[in-house]
């Protein structure tokens, strides 16, 4: 079970390290020389590779953490659509949408609660971040609700 | 002296101390929160310090990261789960206290070691940081690589179980920081046709990303379960001076070895408390106590992992090497007030310096109050704060927190890549810490790095003709070799992770 553990972390590492060299080689503006722009990332893709290489051929020290990816997929994905969201249809809506997804994610099941999170989270975000602090708010290019609400 | 003058803007300053009075009491809750970090807080907070002046930004979040070192013993006590990886040794012996009515006991014996340990340490700082700035104004490219090149390797091999893994960490953040505009040629790298990525990736999304949306993504995995407060109170439960009498032998001790360790560049308030857990346990006169809930048990890591703070500043200040995760954060705060930090800081800002150092004094006495007659009601809060209320909400807080630090959604993109990112290497053993410091080490090190070649007529081979920049090189691939080595040894079969 430890070689198993260890073994794809270290080739997905020398893959990292490979294509980082590949793509520090087509580094342009370099002049010849000894030394340009290509050194430091090709040195770095170098040790990338190689560690992953020393990592690949050595058992796990302990197994790795039981883990649930699926929940982590979900989040990761709501994130991914929470910024989709923001820029089409503006912060506030994009909020109240996904607080009350994330809230659930983490196991909030009451659906007074989860309409409550979708109103009183963008508000406060928005009262601190976008009032308070003066942080000017990300525009909806197909709608925003700050045309319409005045906020 | 300077450092009269900078308590004396500190405490001229009532804004200032009531920044510093929050930066207590955030970082002793965040700390006291299992699962969530100082340095977490500290990564979500910084969009909103951009507005603050300099100095109160730079005392709030340094406030924030000494409070929260110690914050993290309350949840050690009475949770048994410590709230940093810097407390796990204070619940060895912290929770038996607790178990037995003595919570109050064991969480006073904490906040007053804790102080102590933490003056020690900002005092040996604001005594001997002087002298080491002035030793680092009079190196040159060659040294100050030879220095950055020790720092790489011993924070990669030293922070984590394994030195491949902390190279691999660090080697993915050399990586990704030469993302963008060549600072020599201005040739872009690793852009690939990306306009966005020309600027290069910008250093507070990805730490919001690896500190903040890393760890949010671990706790949706396993949310934590409320924590249970172990009630202690009555007569027996307060602290005496017949009580902690014993614990100042260890505590002096104590200070002086996380003072000490505070200024290796990686090696953090963690292995500091262990150390001196060890320690102490080696020398106590009553060592069969040890882990079933002596007092001296508790006070001698709080004592180490506090003393940590003020010297790991060292390093970060006199050379711009950050050698913890919140100084690679505090690293974004100079940045974006135009503060370059190194040698020259003590010429240009000396008394921004020796404020933040009179900050530092003032956060650790105002920590203390508030530990010392509110850690048990601090506690008792938490505890009703159920995780599945807490973690959303940091997840979207630390969205937006992206977003506001350049009012950028390309920044957000950066942040959730990075939070992937820091879940990936958390999940599967890598090092999110020596990834960060990496990146923010980068600059500097390639910086020196180019001028040294420029300065040589022998290539490479200035920096084996350079005794200082040979000998830290050398330092580095010693440490290594000794990692390597110690690693093979700690597995059966002898062979590295």
């Amino acid at each position: 079970m430890g070689e198993d553990a260890n073994r794809p972390v270290g080739l997905a590492l020398v893959a990292a390290g490979v294509a980082g060299g590949l793509a520090a080689l087509s580094i342009g503006g370099w002049t010849g020389g000894e030394w340009g722009p290509r050194t430091v990332p090709l040195l770095a893709a170098a040790t990338l590779a190689l560690a992953g290489v020393a990592i690949a051929a050595s058992p796990a020290a302990r197994p790795p953490r039981a883990a649930g990816e699926a929940r982590v997929v979900l989040l990761l994905a709501l994130a991914v659509l929470y910024v989709l969201g923001i820029d089409r249809i503006g912060y506030l809506l994009a909020t109240g949408l996904a607080a009350p997804a994330a809230f659930a994610l983490f196991g909030v099941r009451k659906p007074l609660r989860l309409v409550a999170t979708a109103v009183a989270v963008p508000l406060a975000l928005h009262l601190a971040f976008f009032r308070l602090l003066g942080v000017f708010p990300p525009l909806g290019s197909w709608f925003d609700l700050l045309d319409w609400v005045p906020l | 002296m300077e450092i009269v003058g900078g308590l004396a803007t500190v405490l001229g300053s009532p804004v200032l101390l009531g920044w510093i009075a929050l930066a207590a009491l955030v970082g002793m809750v965040v700390g006291a929160i299992p699962g969530l970090t100082a340095s977490a807080a500290i990564a979500m907070l910084l969009p909103l310090t951009f507005q603050m002046e300099p100095l109160a930004a730079l005392a709030f979040l340094y406030v924030i990261g000494k409070s929260g070192r110690y914050g993290g013993s309350i949840a050690a006590i009475l949770f048994n789960t410590p709230g940093t990886a810097a407390s796990t040794a204070t619940q060895i012996d912290g929770h038996p206290l607790a178990r037995r009515g003595l919570a109050g006991k064991a969480m006073k014996t904490a906040t007053v070691s804790s102080v102590i340990g933490d003056y020690t340490g900002d005092i040996l700082l604001i005594a001997f940081v002087g002298g080491i700035a002035w030793v680092a104004l009079r190196l040159g490219p060659p040294e100050l690589f030879g220095i950055y090149v020790a720092a790489f390797v011993v924070i990669g091999s030293v922070i984590g179980d394994s030195p491949a893994k902390g190279l691999a960490s660090a080697a993915l953040g050399v990586l990704l920081a030469t993302v963008g505009f060549d600072p020599i040629t201005g040739t872009p790298r690793l852009t690939f046709g990306v306009y966005d990525l020309t600027g290069g990736l910008g250093l507070v999304p990805l730490m919001i990303g690896v500190f903040v949306l890393g760890e949010v993504l671990t706790q949706v995995v396993r949310p934590a379960d409320p924590p249970r407060v172990a009630e202690g109170g009555g007569a027996r439960d307060t602290l005496t001076w017949a009580d902690y009498r014993p614990c100042l032998p260890h505590v002096a001790r104590s200070s002086v070895i996380g003072a000490f360790i505070g200024m290796l560049p990686g090696l953090g308030s963690a292995i500091a408390a262990f150390v001196a857990y060890g320690e102490g346990k080696r020398r106590a006169a009553n060592p069969e106590e040890w882990g079933h809930g002596a007092l001296e048990g508790v006070a001698a890591p709080e004592a180490a992992n506090n003393a940590v703070s003020g010297p790991s500043m060292a390093p970060l200040l006199t050379l711009g090497i950050p050698g913890s995760t919140i100084g690679a954060i505090l690293v974004g705060v100079f940045l974006v007030h135009g503060i370059q930090i190194g040698p020259t800081l003590f010429l240009t800002n000396r008394d921004l310096v020796y404020a933040l150092f009179a900050a530092g004094l003032v956060g650790i006495a105002m920590y203390g109050l508030m530990g010392y007659f509110g850690a048990a009601a601090v506690g008792r809060v938490i505890a009703r704060v159920p995780a599945r209320g807490l973690y959303p909400v940091v997840f979207l807080i630390g969205i937006v927190a992206a977003y506001a630090a350049r009012g950028s959604l390309f920044d957000v993109w950066v942040a959730i890549g990075a939070g992937a990112l820091g879940w990936a290497m958390r999940r599967w053993g890598l090092n999110p810490a020596a990834f960060v410091i990496a990146f923010v080490l980068t600059g500097g090190a390639e910086q020196a790095l180019r001028q040294s070649l420029l300065l040589s007529d022998a290539g490479a081979a200035i920096f084996l003709q350079r005794p200082v920049a040979l000998g830290f090189l050398l330092l580095g691939a010693a440490v290594l070799a000794l990692r390597a080595r110690g690693a093979r040894r700690s597995l059966p079969d002898g062979r590295p992770t």
